[in-house]
């Protein structure tokens, strides 16, 4: 495709760096990329991946339930939701976060789920899995390709993300390396960390800004 | 060990005694000091503003005196001052010969109280002087230099003085050369922050290691009216206590 | 929007030093940001090798920018975003618009993107007939207020929160109120109904990843991921400096960034974005444009000294850290690039006519490199920018006074000559009131250290 400005923008790329070049001569040598530095870990004490999760997780305002049965999760997710008083709960399309919900036996107005942009605004509650989580930073990982979970963790003010403790990783990189794995990375990850939050104003921290205000994880310990 | 000092023209013109201290304190610690008079300056200031050509000349004129030099190191009273000298070879990169030559006398050049420290080993220089003191960071000294932990050293040892550390005290003094007199509401915008600190460490003294900051320091405590002296870390280790 | 000239630095900056509530607000955002820094600084044992591998990556990509950049669009492209190529502000908006126009959008949100405020993009979308809003509660802060920026991650740093309640009430009949959380809901609920209602959502890139064709995205108010997956088309703008080589490089930008910029481990959300959805029935924009911007970068690839100045990840820390910034904050540098990497690149981007005060506006502490996460060298880079603006901007008076100044150091008679002239002199020529206005000065010493050792 002949496009004049691609080409404009390559070709002053590449004669500014030819002009460089005697310059660049005259500089100290920089480090050899091929011997990477090994990234060592904050607190290398190894310790159980869902706890140091929660630790990192509620650290940020987040918070988090260990459960060990799915009578654990459901009685969790009762609980948030009655405390809650939500009546329009929007899930995701993975079975599992239904089937949860209808363990609950709740009562509730309305049921969507992944309802699309033009619905999803009016929803009280968020519920989706979440693919994987990291251990050292608190976070979750929720890949688009396996789950339609983008407008639902992401629009109610409140998201409840439920993670298999098996899917825990310990530390970002790993979590890097987990999404590369399968033929294609995915169209839409997304990394989260406790609920939206800034300090724009004179630097005081306000939680919930634009995404949920708050975030809630179950860490499903049953195998 | 013997010693040629690089007295700086701030020094020269405008605070002789940092000379002269310089050189008691060098002969305390055991070195024959020579000075060639041939010296004027390193040529930091046509450096920093930008006007290369004369810094080049100046330059080579400082490589040619002191390359001659015998002395078994060079050493000055300013951290800025040693750090322009160990940035020659930036300047002369394009020019083989004189690269060579910058890198040498680079190497040999030191900063006084890293050159007592690091090089003769004296953290000790046998001074006295009463009175509670605080140390201002130079930032080419800290930066460049990478000058902590030595100053502090030679201070503590510096027998009836009390050392207090200055909040921040790592904070430019906002001199920066010619900086201070283009945007001298800035640069003294910059300095009161130092002021405010100096008078909240409650000290009689502020010491620091480059002449630049401590007129720039000096400068606004006594238009404030302030009794707190400044004084060059080589006047307080020359000092013993018959005055 | 009022936005200060860099050609009238010193005025700008004389007026902030006496705004008392800006350098009031200063002073407590940089030390907050500074301390919180330096704490999840040292909290990685490793810090120092992150930031030396981060700047080999940088490096590396920008000596061979243009593979890098062809192997990112290659990527991207296959997996279905379009991708244009911008060579300054004026073709980047022109293509903007049309996507705009293209696509019937009559409303535009927006994230924050510096990139965007580089090309007056909000201006050419307003002309085009567009409502754009800015979402990220900062910039629609200023938004409001119809000011610049004064900060690259906190733009509203200089308004107090009493400014901001009466903007709002001013501008939303919000009941007056000082609570920072009712402050924030206000904005919450006004923005929500836009992204609801916006046809295109404009975003920037923190990192283009040149093996996957992925852009990342990183924020903590939620306004990305709105912004990118409700409205129907995602423009996503970038400078041709944000590829990075490969996917895994970013575990060393995503530990330094985060910590540099407010002192995180990490930011609440990251967005990883790989082309367009696979299916038409998912969820997500139904098109991504990828806009790649060079207006002056290109250029600044031609020396190794300038060429760090495109390392840069816009994370603030420099600007937290430098005395003058904090001092006088970021609407006196007249550009939307401030403080130490704004003095640097704003002349480079936009040509030393106008800007040629920025990179003497400094003391050259060094307190910038030290906080850099990829080790730019900025006070090496401003005296590279002074070796070539002072030939040709320097003037008549100064480069006479260095050429005497040569003069005098290159021979010892003159020099002691000028010595003596001085002393007598001093007492008779006024000292420059630059100096004299607030400090005290020194006089000449009677007898110059070279006479002392004579007379020894």
């Amino acid at each position: 495709m002949n496009n004049p400005a691609r080409e404009a923008i390559l070709s002053s790329i590449r004669s500014h760096l030819v002009a460089s070049v005697r310059f660049d001569r005259q500089e100290l040598p920089q480090v050899n990329l091929e011997n990477p530095v090994i990234l060592s870990k904050e607190g290398s004490t190894p310790r159980p991946l869902p706890e140091w999760f929660a630790q990192r997780l509620e650290s940020v305002d987040g918070r988090c339930i260990i459960a060990k049965t799915a009578t654990d999760i459901a009685d969790a997710l009762s609980r948030i939701i009655t405390d809650l008083k939500a009546q329009r709960i929007a899930i995701s399309d993975n079975p599992e976060a239904e089937r949860l919900l209808h363990l609950t036996d709740l009562e509730i107005e309305e049921l969507g789920i992944a309802p699309n942009a033009s619905d999803i605004f009016r929803f009280d509650v968020g519920i989706t899995t979440a693919q994987a989580a990291i251990a050292e930073t608190g976070t979750l990982v929720l890949d688009s390709t396996y789950e339609r979970h983008r407008l639902v963790s992401l629009v109610p003010p409140v998201h409840i993300a439920i993670v298999a403790a098996s899917r825990i990783c310990e530390t970002l990189g790993d979590a890097l390396t987990l999404l590369r794995t399968g033929p294609e990375i995915s169209p839409a990850v997304t990394f989260i960390t406790g609920p939206s939050r800034t300090a724009d104003i004179e630097l005081t921290l306000a939680i919930g800004v634009h995404g949920p205000q708050e975030l809630y994880v179950i860490i499903n310990g049953s195998s | 060990m013997k010693v040629s000092l690089f007295v700086t023209c701030l020094v020269d013109q405008l605070w002789t005694s940092i000379g002269v201290s310089s050189v008691a304190v060098l002969r305390r610690a055991g070195c024959e000091v020579e000075f060639d008079q041939r010296q004027t300056c390193c040529a930091q200031p046509a450096y920093n503003t930008g006007y290369l050509d004369e810094a080049r000349q100046v330059a080579r004129r400082f490589i040619g005196i002191f390359e001659e030099s015998r002395a078994d190191a060079i050493v000055s009273p300013s951290g800025s001052c040693t750090a322009m000298v160990r940035h020659y070879p930036q300047l002369f990169a394009g020019d083989p010969e004189w690269l060579l030559r910058a890198q040498s006398v680079a190497a040999r050049t030191h900063e006084l109280s890293s050159f007592l420290v690091r090089v003769l080993k004296k953290e000790d220089v046998g001074a006295s002087w009463q009175g509670r003191l605080t140390w201002h960071d130079a930032c080419h000294g800290l930066r460049d230099l990478n000058l902590k932990s030595e100053p502090r050293t030679l201070i503590r040892n510096v027998r009836g003085s009390e050392f207090v550390e200055l909040d921040h005290a790592d904070a430019c003094c906002g001199f920066g050369g010619t900086f201070s007199v283009k945007y001298p509401e800035i640069s003294v915008a910059i300095l009161d922050q130092k002021i405010d600190a100096i008078e909240r460490a409650g000290v009689q003294a502020v010491v620091s290691g480059d002449a630049s900051c401590l007129m720039q320091i000096g400068g606004r405590l006594s238009r404030k009216g302030s009794r707190v002296q400044v004084m060059h870390l080589a006047e307080l280790l020359a000092s013993d206590s018959r005055g | 929007m009022n936005h200060l000239s860099s050609e009238t630095f010193r005025e700008n900056a004389r007026a902030a030093l006496g705004d008392v509530h800006l350098r009031g607000a200063l002073k407590n955002a940089t030390s907050l940001f500074g301390e919180r820094r330096k704490a999840a600084a040292a909290s990685l044992p490793n810090w120092e090798d992150l930031r030396t591998q981060a700047r080999a990556i940088k490096d590396e990509v920008l000596s061979h920018l243009d593979r890098y950049l062809v192997e990112f669009v290659h990527n991207a492209e296959n997996r279905g975003a379009k991708i244009h190529w911008a060579r300054d502000a004026a073709e980047a908006n022109s293509i903007i618009c049309g996507l705009a126009i293209g696509t019937k959008a009559r409303i535009v949100v927006k994230s924050k993107s510096m990139t965007t405020e580089e090309t007056h993009l909000n201006d050419a979308l307003e002309a085009a007939g567009m409502q754009v809003v800015e979402t990220d509660l900062g910039e629609y802060i200023i938004q409001l207020a119809g000011e610049p920026p004064s900060h690259i991650i906190a733009p509203a740093i200089h308004k107090t929160r009493a400014q901001v309640a009466e903007l709002f009430t001013a501008e939303l009949g919000m009941p007056p109120t000082d609570d920072v959380a009712q402050l924030t809901s206000t904005a919450r609920a006004t923005l929500r109904d836009r992204f609801a209602a916006a046809d295109v959502g404009i975003s920037g890139v923190n990192f283009a990843i040149a093996e996957t064709g992925t852009i990342v995205i990183i924020e903590n108010e939620g306004n990305i991921r709105l912004t990118t997956s409700v409205p129907r088309m995602h423009i996503a703008v970038m400078g041709i400096e944000k590829v990075i080589p490969r996917f895994a490089e970013l575990d060393v930008f995503l530990k330094l960034l985060p910590r540099s910029g407010t002192g995180q481990r990490l930011t609440t959300y990251q967005s990883f974005i790989t082309g367009t959805k696979r299916q038409a029935t998912d969820e997500g924009p139904e098109e991504l444009h990828i806009v790649l911007l060079d207006n002056g970068r290109s250029r600044m690839l031609a020396h190794p000294v300038t060429r760090q100045s495109l390392a840069c990840i816009r994370c603030g820390a420099c600007l937290n850290a430098c005395p003058v910034y904090q001092q006088v904050g970021g609407h006196a540098y007249g550009s939307v690039y401030q403080g130490p990497i704004g003095a640097v690149i704003t002349p480079q981007l936009m040509g030393i006519e106008k800007t040629a005060q920025l990179p003497y506006a400094s003391s050259l502490c060094g307190a910038c490199r030290e906080v850099c996460p990829v080790k730019i060298d900025i006070p090496r880079l401003l005296l590279h920018l002074r070796g070539e603006i002072t030939p040709r901007k320097g003037g008549v008076s100064e480069r006479l006074a260095f050429k005497l100044w040569a003069k005098v150091m290159m021979s010892p008679a003159l020099y002691k000559l000028s010595s003596r002239a001085g002393r007598l002199l001093q007492r008779v020529v006024p000292i420059s009131r630059a100096w004299t206005n607030g400090r005290d000065l020194r006089p000449l010493e009677s007898k110059s250290f070279h006479e002392l050792w004579s007379n020894e």
